[in-house]
Formats: structure tokens, C-alpha cells, sequence
């Protein structure tokens, strides 16, 4: 197994992109609305994180209709959850765990 | 290794750790399946494997476009239940479980076999499935144990 390399990563850090990171690291892909839940923000709020953390291609925005009902599905790419694993590495780093 | 981000120190590392091990742990309390998706899993193998002893090519087909839809009706309904999906392949822990189910299936359903068409005794598949039924679902159980024992950080 490679050791993660720690490195601190911007996009990562802020707070709730954090958080939609780590829970999507645990995961195939998780509803939007179960994010937002998890995380206890607004949709608009989620909303702009998910974009960002789109953007730098950490994370996957997935529609579909099911039962009638739109639903958006959310996932972590490969790079979203090596910069995520970089990041907690990082953190530990710091905290000497 | 040196960080090329921002200083951070180390409370506020600590923090940040902190909250995503109470993530993990929130997770952990809505991902665990319920009992009667489990039984529904073993019924369909059951059913599929056991669909062998008919000796009938339609039937087998038939049985098998059974399983692939109640998989995929599982796969929603654990979607609509937990609003997530989690592969069991996924790396980790859990892989533990995967592989003794592969070796247990390619075991049982290859003794059965031999007994069923090899040997002629009639109705080996169905004593196979029903083995292989329970399995998958003490399996599937044991899987979802060893993932919530992950998200909470125990292993």
C-alpha cells in the first residue's frame, strides 16, 4: 500500500466542502438531498460548493428521474479522493496523530 | 513533508479531524440495510441457483432476469431508504466478506453441479441455492458489520 502524501489542498479545506468530502469518500455516491442533510446547510449553499468542488473535478454531478422525481447524485472522483486523502494526511500531519 | 498551503495549527487540525470522524459516525447510523433485504438477497439466489435442477434453459433464463431485476429493485429501494449508494466491492475491510463470498459461491455451486449433472442426483442446485441463499445473506449482514465498524473509526 502507498503512503498518502500529506499536502494541504484550498479547495478541500473549506468546511462544508470538507464535510461533502468526507462523506462521499465513505461512499458510492450519495443523494444531494442527503448531503445537504448531513452537512445541515441550505440548498443554494450546497449548491455552490458542489460547483466549486466540480470544477476543480473532485466531485461528479450525476441527474436522473426517478418515480416521476429529479434526483442529483453526487460522487467523488479518483482526484477528489486523492486530494481528500492528501488533505486528512495533512491534517494528521499537523496534529501529530 | 512540507505543506505549500496556508499555516494551520494545530487545534484547528484537530477540529477538522474531529468532525469528519463525527460524519463517519453519523453515516454509520443510517447505512445498515434492513433484515428483510437481506432474506429478499438469499431468496433470489436461492431461487437463481435452484432454477439449475429444472435442467430447463428457459426457466434458468427466466430466473435469471428475475435476480438481475430484484437486484436492481434492491439497489433502489436501499438508494430510497439510506439515499446512498455503497458498492460491495469497495476497497477496505469489507473486502474481507466479498472474498469469502466468492469462494464460498464458486465452492458450493461447483459441488453442486457435480452432484447434479455430473452424478444425476436430482435436486442438488436447490440444496446448493438454499446454501448459497443464506450465505449471501449472513454474508451481506456480516458486510454491513464490518462498514459500520469502519465509519465509526474501530477497526
Amino acid at each position: 500500500m502507498t503512503a498518502v502524501q500529506p499536502r494541504f489542498d484550498s479547495v478541500v479545506h473549506m468546511p462544508p466542502r470538507l464535510q461533502v468530502c468526507g462523506l462521499l469518500a465513505a461512499v458510492t455516491d450519495m443523494d444531494f438531498a442527503t448531503v445537504r442533510e448531513q452537512v445541515g446547510v441550505s440548498d443554494s449553499v450546497l449548491s455552490k460548493h458542489v460547483r466549486q468542488l466540480e470544477e476543480a473535478g473532485y466531485v461528479t454531478v450525476r441527474k436522473s428521474t426517478r418515480a416521476s422525481r429529479m434526483r442529483t447524485n453526487l460522487a467523488l472522483t479518483p482526484a477528489g479522493r486523492t486530494a481528500f486523502d492528501a488533505h486528512v494526511a495533512e491534517l494528521r500531519r499537523i496534529t501529530g496523530a | 513533508m512540507e505543506s505549500d498551503g496556508p499555516a494551520m495549527d494545530t487545534t484547528a487540525a484537530a477540529a477538522e479531524l474531529a468532525a469528519l470522524d463525527a460524519d463517519r459516525a453519523g453515516l454509520a447510523e443510517r447505512v445498515v440495510q434492513p433484515w428483510w433485504y437481506d432474506v429478499l438477497l438469499g431468496l433470489l439466489v436461492a431461487g437463481f441457483v435452484s432454477s439449475y435442477s429444472t435442467h430447463n434453459t428457459w426457466i434458468i433464463l427466466g430466473a435469471l432476469v428475475v435476480l438481475l431485476a430484484g437486484l436492481r429493485g434492491l439497489m433502489a429501494v436501499y438508494r430510497r431508504i439510506t439515499g446512498m449508494w455503497v458498492s460491495g466491492l469497495r476497497p477496505g475491510a469489507t473486502q474481507r466478506a466479498v472474498r469469502v463470498w466468492f469462494v464460498g459461491y464458486a465452492v458450493v455451486l461447483g459441488a453442486a453441479a457435480v452432484f447434479e449433472y455430473g452424478l444425476e442426483i436430482r435436486g442438488a442446485m436447490v440444496v446448493g441455492g438454499i446454501v448459497l441463499g443464506i450465505g449471501i445473506a449472513l454474508i451481506s449482514q456480516w458486510w454491513a458489520r464490518i462498514y459500520v465498524a469502519e465509519l465509526r473509526g474501530e477497526l
